[in-house]
C-alpha cells in the first residue's frame, strides 16, 4: 500500500537533512505511528507520501505509483497538521468542494457530506472558516479526509487542537477503519494515544528512524512508550539543562 | 475536468467574498455615476443660464452635449483603466496567494487534482471575475451615456476591450509571481515591471517613431526592446476621441493628435496573445514547482 524506501530531504543545499534514510512499509489494516520529537522530520515524511514534497533521494510508492501522479492519491485520506481552508467557504462548501475533487457525483455528495459534517460536529455550521476555532479547523481536516472513504488515511497531529471527546471520537474512528481494512499512518506527539491505537511504530529523531517495530518489539514487558521515546531521544540529542538558569539558580535572586 | 470547474467554481466563490474587490467596484461605480452625472448637471445649469448658445463662440447646444459626451469618455477611458489595474492586482494577489500561504493547498495537493488543473481552474476563475466586474462597470458607463443622447457606444466598447485585455496581462503576471514570494512584493515587482519598465519602454519607442528622438541607435535598440515586453493594447477609440474633440472645436488643436499612441496593430495582438499564454505557462510552472 505504501513504500517507503531511502527516503530523504531537505529544503534548502546547505540545511541538513530533515529526512535522512527512512524506509518502512505500510499494509491494509495497519494502525503505523510515526513518533518524535519537534523537528524529527515526521510531518516532511507524510508531506512526501501525499505528493506534496518531492524526495532529494529514495522512493516512496503510494499503491504502486508515485505519489506525484495524481491518480495514486485517488485513496489518500490526509488529514494535515494545522489544517487550513479557502477562508472564505463554509464548512459545507469546503466539504462540497474537495469532494468534487474526489470526483464523487451529487447524489454522493449529498449523500456523504451532510453525515460527515455531522461526524465532525460541524452540522449546522453557518460561519466561514476565517471564523472558526483551531479545533473547528482540526474536525473539518479530519472530516475533509475521510470523505472520499480513502484506503490509506494520514493524519498529522489529529489531536493536538481536539477537546477530550473529539479526542476519544478519532480514537473510534482510527479502530473502525482498521477493523475496515484501511491503513491508517498517525503522526502524534500523544503517546498514550499511539500506545492505544497503533500496531507498529518507528521513532524518528533528526531525521532517522531509531527504532522500529511492532508496539510488543519496541515496548519491553513493564515499560511504556514514553519511557521508550524518552530514553531513545534523549540518547541521541545533546544533553541540556530542564531550566534556564536563571531560573533555575535561586541563589543569585 | 472536474477538478478544474469545482477548483474555479470555489475560486469564483471565494473572490465574489472578498471585501476588497467589492469596495474597488463600489467605488467604480459610484465614479462612473458621479462622472456622468455631475457633467449632465454643468450641462444643465450651462443651458438654462444661456440662450441660443453656450459660451463666448454661441456654441450650438447639441455639439456642446456631444463635446461633454466625450468629455465624460475620455474620463471614462481613464477611470477604467485604473479601477481595472486596481481589480487585477486585487485578484492577482489573492487568488492563488492565500490557499497557498494559509495553508489550504496542503488540503487541496493532497486530492486526485493535478497542478494543471488547479492552474487551469485558479486562472479561469480570476479571469472570469474581472470579466464580470469590468463588464458591470462597463454597462453602467454606456447606461450613463444615455444622459448625453450617445452616438460613441463604439469607442466605449473598445476601449474597455483594451483595458480588459491589459488588465489580464497585469493579473496573469501577479498570479505567478505571487506563486513565488509575497503578494505585496509580487504586485510591486509586477508594477515596476509592467507600468514604470514596459511603459517606458514604449513611450520611448513613441518617441522615436514620431521622430521626437532621431537617433538610429536608440530608436534600434528601442524597437528590440519594445518587443520584449508587454505591449500595452490601444483601442482606436483614444485616437476618435482626440479627433472628434478636435473637430468641435472647429480644428482648433489639430497638432495634440500627432502625440495620440497608434491604435494596436495586429502583431501587438498577437503578441499580446503569445505573452497571456506565456504568463499562464509561467502560473502553470510556478504552481508546479511550489511545494506545501
Amino acid at each position: 500500500m505504501v513504500s517507503v524506501e531511502g527516503l530523504r530531504k531537505r529544503y534548502r543545499h546547505h540545511d541538513p537533512w530533515a529526512v535522512d534514510g527512512v524506509s518502512f512499509q505500510l499494509e491494509p489494516g495497519q494502525a503505523f505511528g510515526l513518533l518524535g520529537p519537534n523537528g524529527a522530520g515526521k510531518s516532511t515524511v507524510v508531506k512526501i507520501i501525499a505528493g506534496l514534497l518531492r524526495p532529494d533521494e529514495g522512493s516512496v510508492q503510494l499503491f504502486g505509483a508515485d505519489p506525484g501522479n495524481p491518480t495514486a492519491r485517488k485513496d489518500l485520506g490526509f488529514a494535515p497538521e494545522e489544517p487550513d481552508f479557502p477562508k472564505f467557504l463554509r464548512a459545507s462548501e469546503v466539504l462540497d468542494y474537495f469532494a468534487s475533487l474526489l470526483g464523487l457525483d451529487e447524489a454522493e455528495r449529498k449523500r456523504r457530506i451532510p453525515e460527515t459534517l455531522q461526524f465532525a460536529g460541524l452540522d449546522g455550521e453557518r460561519r466561514q472558516v476565517r471564523q472558526f476555532s483551531k479545533g473547528m479547523k482540526q474536525r473539518l481536516g479530519i472530516a475533509q479526509a475521510i470523505l472520499g472513504r480513502p484506503k490509506l488515511l494520514i493524519l498529522d497531529e489529529p489531536t493536538a487542537d481536539l477537546d477530550p471527546l473529539g479526542r476519544r471520537d478519532v480514537r473510534a474512528l482510527i479502530d473502525r477503519l482498521k477493523d475496515s481494512g484501511v491503513a491508517v499512518l498517525l503522526n502524534s506527539h500523544l503517546l498514550s494515544e499511539v500506545e492505544l491505537v497503533c500496531d507498529t511504530v518507528a521513532i524518528l529523531a533528526k531525521g532517522r528512524v531509531l527504532k522500529e517495530g511492532t508496539m510488543a518489539e519496541v515496548v519491553p514487558e513493564g515499560r511504556t512508550l514514553e519511557d521508550v521515546f524518552v530514553e531513545l531521544v534523549q540518547a541521541n540529542a545533546p544533553p541540556r539543562d530542564q531550566l534556564p538558569s536563571f531560573i533555575s539558580d535561586k541563589d543569585k535572586s | 475536468m472536474n477538478g478544474t470547474l469545482a477548483i474555479a467554481r470555489y475560486s469564483l466563490v471565494e473572490l465574489s467574498r472578498r471585501r476588497i474587490l467589492l469596495v474597488f467596484f463600489i467605488i467604480g461605480a459610484l465614479g462612473i455615476l458621479g462622472l456622468g452625472v455631475g457633467l449632465k448637471v454643468i450641462y444643465s445649469v450651462a443651458s438654462s443660464s444661456t440662450q441660443g448658445g453656450f459660451g463666448p463662440n454661441n456654441v450650438d447646444p447639441a455639439v456642446f452635449n456631444h463635446f461633454l459626451e466625450l468629455l465624460f469618455l475620455s474620463y471614462i477611458f481613464g477611470a477604467l483603466g485604473v479601477f481595472g489595474l486596481l481589480i487585477a492586482y486585487g485578484i492577482g494577489m489573492t487568488a492563488i496567494y492565500h490557499d497557498l500561504d494559509s495553508g489550504a493547498a496542503v488540503s487541496i495537493f493532497s486530492k486526485p487534482v493535478s497542478r494543471l488543473a488547479f492552474t487551469t481552474g485558479k486562472i479561469a476563475a480570476a479571469v472570469a471575475a474581472l470579466l464580470v466586474i469590468m463588464g458591470l462597470l462597463a454597462v453602467e458607463a454606456r447606461l450613463v451615456m444615455f444622459l448625453f443622447g450617445g452616438g460613441l457606444e463604439n469607442a466605449l466598447t473598445g476601449a474597455v476591450l483594451a483595458v480588459i485585455g491589459n488588465t489580464i496581462v497585469v493579473m496573469l503576471l501577479v498570479l505567478a509571481l505571487s506563486t513565488w514570494m509575497n503578494n505585496i512584493v509580487a504586485a510591486i515587482v509586477a508594477f515596476i515591471y509592467y507600468d514604470v519598465v514596459a511603459g517606458v519602454i514604449s513611450f520611448v519607442r513613441n518617441l522615436t517613431d514620431s521622430g521626437v528622438i532621431g537617433s538610429g541607435i536608440v530608436k534600434t535598440i528601442f524597437d528590440v526592446l519594445y518587443w520584449l515586453v508587454p505591449h500595452e493594447l490601444i483601442s482606436s477609440a483614444t485616437g476618435d476621441l482626440v479627433r472628434a474633440q478636435v473637430a468641435i472645436q472647429g480644428g482648433r488643436g489639430s497638432t495634440a493628435i500627432a502625440g495620440v499612441p497608434q491604435a494596436s496593430t495586429t502583431g501587438d495582438i498577437a503578441w499580446w496573445a503569445f505573452v497571456v499564454c506565456l504568463f499562464c505557462g509561467l502560473v502553470y510552472y510556478s504552481v508546479r514547482r511550489r511545494e506545501v
